[in-house]
């Protein structure tokens, strides 16, 4: 799975302000990459360009993919009238079952099978949201802020397991968490305001792939990389 | 929910009466102006049981004409919600149909199809459609990104769930505009009785009208107001026993 965009140029319709000038990056390998950027940047919107539900005034994306493409966010809710382990029997394709099964446990979600969506926490909301989107067949998943809310050291548990899980699936991640994208993602493209040439530059995290931790002198030079960057 | 429908009309019928009486007494009306207590119960013995037989009649009408409304307004919101050239045709068409008033062609349906049934049926039914579709099509026609969003992308969303979505997400509102719709169809099978019809409180209010009897006028408004408490007070509590089935 790759992706590949190309000169893209943005902005909303109505103003004069522009949100992208000629981008051009790549994603050219499976593995655990992260979109970074300060907030207001576009990196929702740059998302949602990259599959296609906002339609850039210029450029090109080019997807290599043969599963689906997916873009999930922290606001998104499940429907009210069933619980949560109703619902993701039947979202679950047939054949993911058993991963099912394995990321409930991963997400310490099976407790809460019998729950509404409405009674959970907000870590608990956002990881059974991120469940129900891993159990698709997918190349790309793009998690904006996905793993909001859910304690520090249970995400990089979830982060891990979801690496070795997918190791042929393309993630971007999105979030605000230096330290974090630092730690888990292989590549990061930082997206900085329409004014910064070039707009987005590309630096390398540490791409921790176990529970044991990571050197803390490798993550301070990347996490100074990447506020340099920034 | 019921009983404070019940006891809030009480009040705000009894407040009534006591400022008409309160006129009374300051201006100095005569009985044949504004009737006593004694005029009032007495009218209230004598004429209550016919026109509590009235409004059932009345009601019988209203209730059958609004769902008929519902049922109508939810099929043609279901229609409309799509940013389609139907869906902004039928939200054009019903913004500007119900800025008419309805009531205007009653004398055109009572020349077409008689002072009957149908008639107040048909009155009934118009007066309370309009605002029913225009909710239902302004609730339909509304996407609930955060739950939609996941079967939009993943390709599972078909019109039956995106209307249950919608739905589900509304029902409270929907609720209480189909309880408000009641007030509308009963008023419109009202004024159908007092136009021309043959039959209910309407037409039993244009004969006290005639016979300038404002005691059985404000007995009539009192089972009016008391059927209409109940029958609203019904409707919330079904709604809220559909929510509470639903999200079990």
């Amino acid at each position: 799975m790759s992706l590949r965009c190309r000169h893209i140029h943005f902005g909303f319709s109505g103003t004069d302000k522009i949100l992208f000038h000629d981008l051009t990056f790549d994603w050219i390998e499976p593995g655990f990459h992260a979109l970074f950027g300060p907030s207001g940047v576009g990196k929702s919107s740059l998302a949602k360009i990259m599959l296609g539900q906002l339609s850039p005034d210029q450029g090109q994306i080019l997807a290599d993919n043969n599963a689906g493409m997916f873009y999930t966010h922290n606001m998104e809710r499940l429907p009210g009238w069933s619980g949560i382990g109703r619902h993701l029997q039947q979202i679950t394709p047939v054949h993911n079952i058993e991963k099912k099964n394995a990321l409930v446990q991963i997400f310490g979600l099976s407790s809460l099978l019998n729950h509404r969506f409405s009674q959970l926490s907000l870590g608990q909301q956002n990881r059974i949201n991120l469940v129900r989107y891993l159990v698709q067949d997918f190349d790309l998943l793009i998690m904006d802020e996905s793993l909001a809310n859910v304690d520090e050291k249970l995400r990089g548990h979830i982060l891990v397991a979801v690496k070795a899980m997918f190791p042929k699936a393309l993630f971007i991640y999105i979030s605000h968490n230096v330290m974090e994208v630092a730690t888990f993602c292989k590549q990061i493209w930082i997206l900085r305001g329409a004014h910064k040439t070039p707009q987005i530059v590309k630096t390398s995290g540490l791409d921790q792939k176990d529970d044991n931790g990571v050197e803390q002198p490798a993550l301070q030079r990347a996490m100074l990389e990447i506020m340099n960057a920034s | 929910m019921l009983h404070r429908r019940i006891y809030q009309f009480l009040l705000i019928y009894a407040l009534g009466i006591s400022i008409l009486l309160a006129i009374k007494v300051l201006v100095g009306l005569s009985d044949y102006v504004i009737p006593g207590w004694e005029s009032l119960w007495h009218t209230a013995r004598e004429v209550m049981g016919r026109y509590l037989s009235d409004v059932m009649n009345t009601l019988t009408v209203a209730v059958i004409g609004q769902v008929v409304s519902v049922i109508l307004a939810l099929l043609i919101g279901i229609l409309g919600r799509q940013a389609t050239w139907f869906g902004s045709f039928i939200k054009v068409a019903a913004y500007n149909f119900q800025a008419y008033p309805i009531v205007a062609i009653a004398p055109i349906i009572f020349i077409l199809f008689g002072d009957g049934f149908l008639s107040r049926l048909l009155i009934a039914a118009m007066i309370c459609y309009f605002p029913l579709l225009l909710t239902v099509v302004g609730i339909m026609a509304e996407p609930i990104y955060d739950i939609e969003h996941f079967y939009r992308q993943t390709g599972r969303m078909r019109w039956q769930l995106e209307v249950k979505i919608r739905a589900f997400e509304n029902l409270g509102k929907l609720t209480t505009v189909i309880a408000g719709s009641a007030t509308l169809a009963m008023a419109g099978t009202i004024v159908a009785e007092f136009i021309a019809a043959s039959a209910g409180i309407g037409y039993s209010i244009r004969i006290a009208l005639y016979q300038s009897d404002l005691a059985k006028i404000l007995v009539a408004l009192f089972a009016i107001g008391i059927t209409l408490s109940v029958y609203q007070g019904l409707l919330e509590l079904g709604g809220n026993l559909v929510k509470r089935v639903w999200s079990r």
